[in-house]
């Protein structure tokens, strides 16, 4: 029996272990290091309706034990994501896809929803109201409760697909955000997005990124993440998405712990590119020495 | 063409003086595959430094299964590398990227590197010397920089520095100037300061001669995954560590 059989927010996986949108391309980019249909689902790069460059150079710093980017959620638009990288993406896997949408207006996130929906073979939506690095859109959003609200309502309004709503963690109340979303109609909460930081380089006399403020993210960002989630999981009854800072099997289990029925990897695997095989037989070896008859058994037991 | 993360052991890791370095490792699975102008991520030992280091390959040495890389010490992980003895094991991920067009014959082809730009041309300058006639110009700021010529060895190297300490009084760009007068050249391959490039590049095109440039950005993946190493280019947003190191000069330069 898979003990790590999961059903996150009505999608069915094979393992509770995912990618963090952008630190996994288009879903093919690690295939020479492991087969990607292991995971349980693929979290897909952030897309936008119209194909988007990014932000200028330089767009990645180092920090101890984090970095730091501000690539302004750069790709193709929706057209050439339709037309060419699912049809790439159907060749080879088999795995759950869930696409990260952005939008720099409610009418962008509900018309690139329509579409989206539209697309059999896409298991899920994370909806991003929470990217630092873009102007419009973005975190903006997710930091006005308001908004955060209308954004989810209307985009539910024109999807089946299940709605996964990653929020923020650069606001002062998260859980109050997290509970109006859910009573908005999310079906799960994914946090953490990266938090909003900056590095100098002092020689040059100037900030090291090109677009000045960055993402933090990385290990050095897992004691807030996993704060995040437990506060988040008092908060809703909706599952949550835990990741921030995972780059062990045990890191994992401790975002169970605090109430993530599903974590994401994500910059850890830039590190250690062999990650997501490591977790996953990591927590079958957890399964099988706790005598647990399913992961889940472990989901939010803190709060027990 | 596969890629792979190897955990290769250190034969050596010498000081070539100052900040220069060579490493070499023994490689049984990259060593098959990577060709002049890839690159390999190197994993620092200290886990507080999360990313891999881009390092060039300089030198495949197939028959000893030894993986040569030049390096200059900046920063916490060069650091860290330039520490380690024979003996010690590094992980390295590779091979990464697209490298130079090897594949030419008969040509008349300049190879010019700056400064820490020389690390990727020895194993070119071994690929293509053999079917083409190849001069190679190198450029660097002090004295040491030159120290890895020796283990290039190449005969038709022609050493120029800024202030005339080593080699010419000149820059590598007047030199590929006056060469250009002279000679016929069909190809330019460079590496080595991004505006060192521009203007070999300005060279090229004003002289319609066919131009590889290898260039630098930083780097969280090197796989493609994290568009952190974009850069706009003629055909749209290419990624230096996926589409690149080395691209048409035509793609990149204007
Ligand atoms: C494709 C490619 C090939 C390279 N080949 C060589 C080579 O053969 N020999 C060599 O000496 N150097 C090479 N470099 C530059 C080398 O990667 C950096 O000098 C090195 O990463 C610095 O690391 P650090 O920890 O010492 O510096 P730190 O400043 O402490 O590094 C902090 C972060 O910035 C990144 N970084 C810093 N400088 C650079 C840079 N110039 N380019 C890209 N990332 C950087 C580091 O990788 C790290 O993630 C190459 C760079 C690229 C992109
Ligand atoms: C290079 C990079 C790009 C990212 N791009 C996106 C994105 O497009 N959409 C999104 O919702 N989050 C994006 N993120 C945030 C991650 O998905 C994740 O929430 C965050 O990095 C925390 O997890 P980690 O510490 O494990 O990386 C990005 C993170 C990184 C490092
Ligand atoms: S370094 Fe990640 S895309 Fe190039």
């Amino acid at each position: 029996m898979n003990k790590l059989k999961t059903n996150f927010c009505g999608i069915d996986m094979k393992n509770p272990i995912m990618t963090a949108s952008g630190t996994f391309g288009w879903g093919k980019e690690y295939s020479d290091y492991f087969d990607p249909n292991v995971l349980g689902a693929i979290v897909l790069k952030g897309l936008t309706l119209e194909p988007r460059k990014g932000n200028p150079g330089t767009r990645i710093a180092e920090t101890p034990s984090g970095m730091l980017n501000s690539i302004g959620l750069e790709n193709p638009g929706f057209e050439h994501f339709k037309n060419i990288t699912m049809k790439e993406l159907e060749e080879d896997i088999s795995t759950n896809l869930i696409v990260n949408l952005n939008g720099k207006t409610i009418e962008e996130y509900v018309e690139l929803t329509e579409k989206i929906d539209k697309i059999d073979r896409i298991a899920g939506i994370e909806l991003n109201i929470s990217c630092p690095n873009v102007k419009d859109g973005g975190m903006a959003f997710g930091a006005n409760p308001k908004i955060a609200a209308e954004v989810t309502r209307k985009v539910r309004e024109v999807t089946k697909k299940p709605l996964i709503v990653k929020l923020s963690p650069n606001v002062t109340d998260i859980s109050y955000i997290a509970k109006l979303v859910e009573d908005n109609g999310a079906d799960a909460i994914a946090i953490i997005n990266t938090l909003l930081g900056m590095a100098i380089d002092i020689e040059k006399k100037k900030p090291v990124l090109g677009n000045i403020f960055g993402g933090f993210s990385g290990p050095a960002v897992k004691p807030v993440a996993l704060r995040i989630v437990y506060q988040v999981y008092k908060a809703v009854n909706i599952p949550i998405l835990g990741m921030g800072g995972i780059s062990s099997t045990k890191d994992a289990i401790e975002f169970m712990m605090a109430g993530a029925s599903a974590v994401s990897l994500g910059t850890s695997i830039f590190t250690n590119p062999l990650l997501p095989v490591e977790v996953i037989e990591g927590l079958n070896k957890y399964c099988k020495e706790e005598k647990l008859k399913n992961i889940s058994d472990i989901v939010g037991i803190l709060h027990k | 063409m596969a890629a792979f993360l190897e955990d290769v052991k250190i034969i050596e890791n010498i000081c070539l003086g100052s900040r220069y370095y060579l490493l070499k490792v023994k490689s049984e699975k990259i060593i098959k595959e990577i060709k002049a102008g890839q690159f390999c991520m190197i994993k620092p030992l200290d886990n507080a430094l999360i990313l891999r280091r881009p390092i060039s390959i300089h030198n495949i040495d197939k028959e000893n299964g030894v993986l040569e890389f030049y390096y200059e010490t900046v920063g916490k992980g060069t650091k860290e590398l330039s520490t380690l003895k024979a003996g010690d094991i590094i992980n390295i991920q590779g091979p990464l990227g697209e490298g130079f067009s090897i594949n030419i014959k008969d040509k008349k082809i300049a190879i010019i590197g700056g400064g820490m730009g020389i690390a990727p041309l020895k194993e070119l300058i071994k690929q293509v010397n053999k079917e083409n006639k190849v001069v190679f110009i190198a450029g660097g700021r002090d004295k040491y920089a030159f120290e890895i010529l020796k283990n290039i060895n190449f005969k038709n190297t022609i050493v120029v520095s800024d202030d005339g300490s080593i080699g010419e009084k000149k820059n590598t760009v007047e030199k590929l100037k006056e060469i250009l007068e002279k000679e016929n050249i069909n190809m330019i391959f460079t590496c080595g300061p991004h505006i060192m490039m521009e203007k070999v590049a300005e060279v090229a095109h004003k002289n319609n001669i066919y131009c590889e440039v290898s260039l630098e950005e930083r780097m969280g993946c090197g796989t493609g995954a994290c568009m952190g190493c974009s850069i706009e280019t003629t055909k749209g947003m290419k990624k230096v560590c996926k589409d690149g190191p080395v691209f048409n000069s035509k793609e990149v330069i204007k």
